[in-house]
């Protein structure tokens, strides 16, 4: 009896292990995704989005009796880095730049499906003081957000147009912090999305913007999955994966505009700058999903421009993190693998 | 006025943002992207997802007169709420509270014991705050806290925090130094107990060595403190700052909170922090080492009783100084924190000219370990919304020695509480406290038990 006593918990927990190595299937599938900052319960990207509002995952899951659950974080890309880290989250669904920070701080992840190339940048100045190019705002005080991906867009942007960092007097503010600290009058411009309530207001010019430019200077965001969650489950990682490809698959349509339109509409962003963006967009291209050449490039610049802002200490390698095959399988299986242009 | 119209203003956008979501709506229908099924293909001629698109239609001039006439009716119940129902402030105004009740039960004793009964716990505050000055260009805000505490026996409403504080360094770009300056009736920068949050004091009870019967650490004071930081480490990848180095400087009254000072000597509170200079995903992320001092000057008084030698210009030194060490890494906690006290007093004596002082040194250690399930201590779940009042349950059980000898000098008047407990964060400003305190009262040979249930809730 005392004998039975002794190897009761050990015995239990043997079988408790074997219980969980012989679950093929997680009970639920946790979703890491950055809001909106005008609409903090809708996700950030168009296709998560879509993937959320269709109910995409839920029925793609349904009859395997998983449960999808979403963490929309409105601390952004530095928000989804914290939830992976502390296990809370098996995909995430963020920016370009801290999908690197979190990779280079050692965050066990892998990048299985890329996604939305170039949302543009634009420079807006307080209307008043005439400002009509960049160059005429060197010395000027500009707020952008440090840590997410309009950081890294701001900085292409000037680097491409011959300036740097140094030119002008950079403040670090919040979206909402900046859009009211150009209102006010406290700082001269502001690095901004394609969204510009200001304008509409009267209260800022714009002095510049990414539209004319070729999208390898724009972010590109990025599905990635914990390495533990891939190991353990390979084919539901495949399927998600896939999922994700169908969302992609259905906004690269031109006939689908509207409904992407009602989509992100819901999500906060205004309509009459989400259609302005998209409309003489070709939207196959900008929602390409493909883990191509163009997207590890792209990547392998971040890293670089990451260093060399001293926003990481050591270089990693991307073509490690970038895992093609997921995507390659679930493109195979949809019958698209020739449906983008791999660049 | 100028909120009124910026009010008008948003509806105005709100409106048509509405409006913009219904135009969009009107000009989709649908879509599905379940794939269908090889029979369903054949019997159905699939519909074209998106026939037209009347993208470009314009609105009538009658539509446009029912949203005008939407927005200013919006326009005038807003001003008359405004007018009648809405309270305004003068300047940014947040107002929040923090209270505790909680049931006390002696489970076992040698001795006869207080009856078990409902109370307040330390808390039953209401706390203004805001910013009268925001500098958006560096973040040198000037910002106030009104507070007020009702918990304090005999539940006269008092005046808790008080005081202002101005930014002199920036504050905007986290991988530069801060400073800050206050000024009023505020916390003393001493140890972790007397003045730390609940991310390392689980426990419902101060710790002896900083409470009222011991070094009254944890009373407010009036007077003003620097506080800042050197050489923050930032990991952008998590928006995570630590500072290697952080300080704090006071000069006091000495004299306690709501109380004119007595005389015109200060008391001098200062304290230094060491933080592992880490980035986020570190092992040692949370780990601090501090050291703090506490020198002043109080008026001479008689050791038994406290009665103050007449005279005048009697003054016996009030010296304090203690270390701690605390590593909080959700989900493990570990906090260690040491303080000595050193009170001279007069033993005997009825005027400066015939007192004779003494010195007595007191001690006390608290050591605490905790884990915890959950996600109320990650910043994430303070970012994160959803449609509902969703808010992460975490479990936090815990362990504290707490250990106080009032006078080195004696032997055998020492007290040790070991607590038991558990904590339970359900929702967001909310917990239910369980602690079990095991206490061993040498000086007066008292060995008890005692239940605490506490909820602490907040607005």
């Amino acid at each position: 009896m005392k004998k039975w006593i002794k190897y009761f918990p050990l015995a239990l927990l043997f079988s408790i292990g074997v219980v969980a190595q012989a679950a093929d299937k997680p009970a639920e599938i946790r979703f890491s995704i950055p809001s909106t900052s005008f609409q903090t319960t809708n996700a950030f990207y168009p296709v998560a989005e879509l993937v959320i509002d269709h109910k995409l995952l839920e029925k793609e899951f349904a009859a395997d009796g998983i449960k999808i659950k979403y963490s929309i974080l409105k601390g952004a890309g530095p928000a989804v880095n914290e939830s992976l880290a502390a296990g809370l989250g098996d995909f995430g669904n963020y920016g370009d730049l801290p999908v690197i920070l979190g990779k280079a701080g050692g965050l066990p992840t892998k990048l299985v499906l890329g996604h939305e190339q170039g949302g543009n940048t634009f420079i807006l100045a307080r209307a008043e003081l005439h400002i009509n190019s960049l160059k005429d705002l060197k010395g000027k005080k500009i707020a952008i957000q440090k840590g997410t991906a309009g950081e890294t867009n701001f900085y292409r942007f000037i680097e491409a147009n011959g300036l740097n960092s140094k030119d002008f007097r950079i403040v670090n503010l919040s979206g909402a912090d900046g859009q009211a600290a150009l209102a006010a009058g406290s700082i001269d411009a502001l690095s901004s999305g394609y969204d510009r309530p200001l304008v509409d207001q009267g209260l800022a010019t714009v002095v510049a913007d990414t539209r004319k430019f070729p999208n390898s200077i724009k972010s590109r965001g990025a599905l990635v999955v914990t390495d533990a969650f891939a190991r353990k489950y390979p084919d539901i990682t495949k399927r998600v994966v896939k999922v994700f490809i169908e969302a992609a698959h259905f906004v690269s349509q031109d006939k689908n505009l509207p409904e992407l339109l009602r989509v992100t509409t819901k999500a906060g962003y205004k309509y009459k700058y989400q259609r302005e963006e998209l409309v003489n967009t070709s939207l196959k291209d900008k929602y390409n999903p493909l883990l191509d050449q163009d997207l590890v490039n792209h990547y392998k610049a971040i890293v670089d421009f990451s260093l060399q802002h001293k926003l990481i200490r050591s270089k990693f390698d991307v073509d490690q993190f970038v895992d093609k095959s997921y995507s390659e399988a679930a493109l195979k299986e949809l019958g698209l693998q020739h449906y983008w242009d791999k660049h | 006025m100028s909120k009124i119209k910026f009010t008008v203003l948003l509806l105005g956008s709100l409106l048509i943002g509405n409006a913009n979501l219904q135009a969009a709506a009107k000009t989709s229908k649908h879509v599905s992207t379940e794939r269908k099924t090889e029979a369903e293909v054949v019997e159905k001629e699939p519909a074209p997802a998106i026939e037209t698109t009347d993208d470009d239609k314009l609105v009538t001039q009658r539509e446009l007169q029912g949203l005008n006439s939407e927005v200013a009716l919006l326009r005038d119940q807003l001003t008359r709420q405004l007018d009648r129902n809405i309270a305004n402030s003068a300047r940014s105004l947040t107002i929040s509270g923090i209270l505790q009740n909680r049931y006390t039960g002696v489970t076992s004793s040698n001795v006869p014991q207080a009856s078990n009964g409902f109370s307040f716990g330390s808390a039953a505050v209401v706390s203004f705050s805001g910013a009268l000055k925001k500098d958006y260009d560096e973040g040198r805000n000037l910002t106030y806290v009104f507070s007020l505490n009702g918990a304090i026996a005999p539940y006269n409403v008092q005046p808790n925090d008080v005081y202002l504080q101005y930014s002199i360094f920036q504050s905007l770009d986290p991988e530069k130094s801060t400073l800050n300056f206050v000024f009023g009736q505020q916390k003393k920068p001493f140890g972790l107990e007397p003045q730390v949050g609940e991310d390392k004091t689980p426990a419902a009870n101060t710790a002896i060595f900083a409470g009222g019967s011991g070094l009254n650490l944890a009373a407010r004071d009036f007077g003003i403190q620097f506080k800042g930081d050197f050489f923050p480490a930032y990991d952008a990848g998590y928006n995570y700052r630590v500072p290697f180095i952080e300080y704090a400087v006071g000069l006091y009254n000495g004299s306690g909170a709501n109380a004119t000072d007595t005389n015109k000597s200060k008391d001098v509170v200062a304290r230094i922090a060491l933080n592992a200079p880490v980035d986020y995903s570190s092992d040692f992320r949370g780990l601090t080492f501090g050291s703090s001092i506490y020198t002043g000057k109080k008026d001479l008084a008689l050791n038994n009783g406290g009665t103050l030698i007449t005279g005048g210009g009697g003054s016996a030194s009030r010296v304090r100084y203690g270390q701690d060490i605390s590593y909080v890494s959700s989900p493990i906690g570990f906090t260690a924190e040491y303080a000595v006290g050193r009170d001279e007093s007069a033993l005997s004596g009825t005027t400066i000219a015939n007192a004779v002082k003494s010195t007595t040194e007191s001690r006390g250690y608290t050591l605490t370990l905790f884990y915890q399930w959950g996600e109320q201590f990650l910043k994430l779940a303070r970012n994160e919304d959803r449609l509902d009042d969703w808010w992460p349950k975490t479990y936090q059980p815990f362990i504290r020695i707490d250990h106080w000898d009032p006078n080195t000098a004696i032997s055998g008047n020492e007290t040790s509480i070991v607590t038991y407990g558990f904590n339970l964060f359900f929702a967001q400003t909310t917990k239910l406290q369980l602690n079990y305190n095991v206490s061993n009262i040498r000086a007066t040979n008292t060995k008890a038990n005692q239940f605490i249930a506490q909820f602490q809730f907040g607005f």
